[in-house]
């Protein structure tokens, strides 16, 4: 299969998808004859012009607010936050319009929309460019939000994503846009509210999302030497999350560990263990589900400090082995 | 709707007469459900918090109806009037006004969320500016589709000094949208007086930083109201963008349940309800005492009948909770 | 220079010596001669001495610790004398120390007060303090932990929790493998397995016994004696009538029952007599040689209340009945009063065991190492026997069985000793000089 990376992945999706229905449109900052602040639509304005690839002034309320206000109009609009972090200026949209207008109006509405966002640390752009935000999102019912962590995931999701009839929080990471990888010419989606086991094991099933999945499945190559093998699994949709392929896995190898960049504290993996813990899972744990995350701390600009406020390689590879081990 | 039939009289050079008369009518059907809406919440039949227009009334009789059917309305959280001018049904408006399955939102939205999506009337708003950015995608969906449709987005003084305001009308005057943004100025935002809140005269001159057309009227005046409103579809639909209407008027209650009103004076109040604008607009149509006395009595039937409908309409099941969240 | 106070050898088989109990703590004053502490050998409590005036130091071993002989166990400090550095003391401390009395453990006041306060049982709190010694803070996290973990409140995973469940497992039953001994869920299979292996052969668990002091002694050189020595075993029943017309006639004159001549002195008087003419039956057994011993030194086996001790009648055969007979007596009173010393205990050459009392016929015992056999004696019974004329007489009779050790002898040097026995049994007037 043809390898391309992961933003060649997303452009293609997106270019598919405005070719195949033209309720499709973009709107967000640079995103046009510049490309986007990362390139993911770099030439899709030639192809497309500015009526559908919308570069917007510095505005993500009034972004945000145009994905609600065209999609209840029957449009299919892609917004995009040019880092994660700006989302927080459009959060009354998304938060109080878009994911609660069908529910208010008695389920009338239907707000086909995705808001794609540029997240995570590792590029040196400090505390206001580097956040790690989707729980934010997870909280709130009428959001789907997805993270994909590969090129094919990366396609699959954002095209099934804007086929899907709610608002849908589309998290990319910055880290994961150059990661090259097998991507089907054709258009394909992978349902939303699907996890995927990327890795078998039988010791340790680790619960990752985005850039901390390949981070996972290179811990998992290392503790394999020693004998211990994880089973990785990456939720890929966050929300509504896909409990039971977790639930199984945890059932085999009694012991759970969640590995996400964002923040421990009010961050996803609270949620993947409370869900365990609420499980048929629980009466097979044989150690306590534990947490690898970023630090409480917002990202700092030092490229020593950035590197250690979020799970890395050798941090997975140490947590993992602690929990076989029954350290914890 | 606003070429009338050449025998009708088109009062104050704007509305045909039977069209204002119907709008008399519901102007006082307007008035007569708030009022009842007062006396229900005070004797404990309904739950929660609304906000009443009275005072209000002739900005939603000159706005709504001088629009075309498929023109989409963004309202606000005091918007029953603008919600019955629409064309919204009495009866069910009164079941989402009390929370039934059967109203409008299946009781999920409220008087302050009550929508119907069906005729483009894409709901009222909790949020202060909240519906701001959302006529921006309203309007970039039209263009889009190119379907000469126009957007009446409401909003008080208050909303005009949100960002969003600033965001949204940036933005639906680059890209030339057909939106009419239509603010209702009724003096307070809460207890906050416009001119604590504002160091322009107008809210409209706003419209100049924006390169859009602004101008005030008289909102107690529904022909000014309508005119103005009517002139700027007429505007939007021949593709020359947006306009920033702002409507004087006056709100006679408090923001909501909760105020006490210590912000204003009685003295002021009683000197704003001699412009009401419902005796103005009759007395414009030549309607008697006796005459207004039958539209008066015929609103309180209707609103008793709307009460009795509602009250025997089914509460939702529980049962049906997560219902109507996502697609 | 601090004076060093040693765990006793008090016998010569004596390897190690458990100790009971300190009589005195750290930084008490003592003089010479004082006891100091309780130590217990194989069989019996002794006590050790101070050796010298002064203040007692550096104790190195807890009640329940088990020292060899020669081992420092403390020290007596002059003013201004500090206590040696005392290299390898690692190693020995991890002599097992089963149980330990909570006056004896080392911890600060505060942390005594505390735990005191709080009714915390400091048996169970590990000291992090200097030679182990709590701290508070180690009662405060002891006592974090016990508001955690109540009795019946386990530190088990959930998957352990459901085996215990479903497989009807007392979590409290299970040590855990895991962090802070939490029962994984490997934990209860295995107690499953065990479990099973009990209840096949009906086993349930009332009270437990340590396996300390006494009991273990004797279950060690049990365990040795019947792993190493091959026992053959012999029985002969011998009348005993003429023996006790002997005894009779010795008593007549003799009021009181301290005074009179017992049975197992007379029998413990022809033991050894015969031995003098069978003195392989006196030896140990070592792996290059057979030594056969000069001194015939018999040990009473005496049965006590939690296990046994056997006093021993030093030269046996150079002593006259009489002699025998208080000695015997003497030992008896003494072990039942604990006031045996270890020469009383040590060196035995040849047990006589006795359990006629108990109204046993005859029975086979487990020779006591280093020696080569042990002789078990029954009840006297009353038999019809027939005589020479063929008509019923009565004999009274005692079955006497001799294990012995054959890697020392054979079975006619048994044979040949049980015979001379019975031998001078029958015809007993030898036993008198």
């Amino acid at each position: 299969m043809r390898e391309i990376s992961y933003m060649e992945a997303l452009r293609e999706g997106l270019r598919q998808s405005m070719e195949k229905d033209d309720r499709v449109f973009l709107i967000g900052e640079d995103i046009g004859i510049y490309g986007g602040a990362f390139g993911v639509s770099a030439g899709l304005l030639d192809q497309f012009g500015p009526e559908r690839i919308i570069d917007t002034p510095i505005s993500e309320a009034g972004i945000a607010g145009a994905c609600v206000g065209a999609s209840v109009t029957g449009m299919r609009p892609v917004g995009e936050m040019q880092f994660s972090d700006f989302v927080v200026l459009a959060m009354e949209q998304i938060v109080m319009q878009g994911a609660k207008m069908r529910f208010m109006f008695g389920g009338k509405a239907e707000l086909p929309f995705v808001i794609r966002l540029a997240g995570g640390s590792g590029t040196g752009a400090a505390a206001q460019h580097s956040e790690s935000l989707e729980n934010w999102f997870v909280h709130v019912p009428g959001l789907k939000v997805v993270m994909p962590s590969s090129p094919y995931d990366a396609k699959g999701l954002l095209l099934s994503a804007i086929e899907e009839n709610n608002p849908v929080m589309f998290f990319e990471h910055k880290l994961l846009y150059k990661m090259k990888g097998d991507v089907p010419e054709e258009m394909y989606t992978i349902p939303i509210g699907k996890s995927k086991i990327v890795r078998e094991g039988k010791d340790l099933t680790v619960i990752a999302t985005s850039i901390m999945v390949p981070r996972s499945l290179e811990a998992a190559k290392i503790l394999s030497k020693e004998g211990i093998e994880l089973e990785v699994i990456d939720p890929r949709t966050l929300k509504p999350l896909d409990e039971e392929p977790i639930i199984k896995s945890v059932i085999k190898t009694g012991k759970a560990l969640v590995v996400h960049e964002a923040v421990k504290t009010g961050g996803f993996g609270g949620e993947i263990s409370a869900m365990i813990m609420e499980s048929e899972a629980f009466d097979f744990l044989d150690a306590p589900v534990r947490r690898l995350a970023g630090l409480d701390v917002p990202i700092p600009y030092n490229r020593n400090l950035e590197y250690h406020a979020v799970p890395q390689v050798e941090n997975i590879v140490e947590e993992a082995r602690k929990i076989v081990q029954n350290i914890y | 709707m606003a070429e009338g039939k050449k025998e009708q009289q088109l009062i104050g050079g704007e509305i045909e007469r039977s069209k204002a008369e119907d709008l008399l009518y519901k102007m006082v059907l307007t008035r007569t459900f708030e009022e009842n809406a007062l006396e229900m919440f005070a004797l404990g039949k309904v739950h929660g918090t609304m906000h009443v227009s009275i005072g209000q009334e002739a900005i939603a009789a000159g706005a709504g109806p001088a629009l075309k059917e498929g023109d989409y309305l963004l309202n606000t959280h005091r918007g029953h009037g603008h919600f019955l001018m629409w064309g919204g049904d009495l009866n069910l408006m009164m079941s989402e006004f009390l929370g039934k399955e059967n109203g409008y939102c299946r009781g999920r939205g409220g008087s302050m969320h009550i929508a119907d999506v069906e005729s483009n009337n894409l709901g009222a708003q909790g949020i202060v500016a909240g519906n701001l950015p959302i006529s921006v995608g309203v309007g970039l969906s039209i263009k889009i589709r190119k379907t000469k449709q126009v957007v009446l987005t409401l909003f008080g003084d208050g909303a005009a000094n949100e960002g969003a305001f600033h965001e949204s009308l940036n933005m639906a005057s680059i890209w030339n949208l057909p939106v009419i943004y239509l603010c209702e100025n009724n003096q307070y935002a809460m207890s906050m007086a416009f001119e604590r809140a504002f160091r322009i005269e107008q809210i409209s001159d706003r419209a100049s930083a924006y390169g859009i057309k602004g101008l005030t009227v008289d909102g107690n005046d529904v022909i000014a109201v309508h005119q103005a409103v009517r002139e700027a579809a007429d505007r939007a639909r021949e593709g020359q963008g947006s306009t920033l209407i702002e409507a004087i008027t006056y709100r006679y209650q408090g923001h909501s349940k909760s105020d006490r009103q210590l912000y204003r004076t009685r003295d002021e109040v009683k000197k704003w309800m001699k412009k009401d604008p419902i005796p103005r607009f009759a007395k414009l149509l030549d309607i008697d005492e006796e005459g207004f006395n039958k539209i008066e009595e015929k609103a309180k039937v209707d609103i008793k009948n709307a009460v009795d409908f509602a009250e025997n309409s089914p509460e939702p099941e529980l049962s049906t909770i997560m219902e109507g969240i996502y697609a | 220079m601090a004076k060093e106070i040693i765990m006793p050898k008090f016998g010569f088989t004596q390897e190690e010596s458990e100790i009971m109990e300190w009589l005195h703590s750290e930084g008490d004053s003592v003089e010479k001669g004082d006891p100091i502490a309780v130590v217990s050998t194989d069989k019996i409590s002794m006590e050790v001495e101070a050796p010298e005036t002064g203040t007692l130091s550096g104790i190195r071993y807890q009640i329940g610790e088990i020292v060899p002989v020669t081992e420092i166990i403390a020290y007596i400090l002059q003013p201004g004398e500090r206590l040696p550095e005392i290299k390898g003391i690692e190693k020995l401390s991890k002599i097992e120390s089963p149980k330990v009395k909570k006056d004896q453990i080392l911890i600060t006041p505060i942390a005594k007060k505390l735990a005191d306060e709080n009714s915390l049982d400091i048996d169970a709190i590990k000291g992090t303090g200097p030679q182990g010694k709590i701290t508070k803070t180690d009662v405060e996290n002891s006592l974090a932990l016990q508001r955690n973990f109540e009795p019946g409140k386990e530190r088990a995973t959930p998957a352990a929790r459901k085996i215990g469940r479903e497989k009807q497992i007392d979590l409290s039953k299970v040590s855990g493998s895991g962090p802070k001994g939490r029962i994984q869920a490997e934990d209860m299979k295995q107690q499953r397995s065990k479990r099973i292996d009990e209840k096949s052969v009906g086993k349930t668990i009332k009270t437990s016994i340590p396996m300390i002091g006494m009991r273990r002694t004797i279950a060690q050189n049990m365990k040795h004696s019947w792993n190493d020595a091959p026992h053959m075993t012999l029985q002969i029943n011998i009348p005993m009538d003429e023996l006790e017309i002997l005894r009779e006639e010795l008593n007549s004159a003799k009021q009181s029952t301290a005074e009179k001549i017992s049975l197992t002195a007379l029998i413990t008087k022809a033991v050894a007599v015969v031995i003098r003419r069978s003195p392989i039956i006196n030896s140990q057994y070592t792996e290059k040689e057979i030594k056969i011993l000069d001194q015939i030194n018999i040990g009473i086996a005496t049965a006590l209340e939690d296990g046994l001790i056997v006093p021993v009648v030093h030269h046996a055969d150079k002593k006259d009945i009489k002699q025998i007979s208080d000695e015997i007596k003497d030992l008896s009173l003494r072990s039942k009063e604990g006031k045996l010393e270890p020469i009383d205990l040590t060196n035995a050459t040849f047990t006589i065991s006795n359990l006629g009392m108990y109204g046993i016929d005859s029975f086979m015992a487990i020779i006591n190492p280093p020696q080569s056999a042990i002789l078990a004696v029954g009840k006297m019974t009353k038999f019809f026997v027939p005589a020479e004329n063929n008509l019923p007489m009565i004999q009274k009779i005692i079955s006497f069985t001799l294990s012995a050790d054959h890697r020392v002898m054979d079975g006619a040097q048994a044979a040949k000793f049980l015979s001379d026995l019975k031998e001078i049994i029958l015809d007993p007037k030898g036993l008198i000089d």
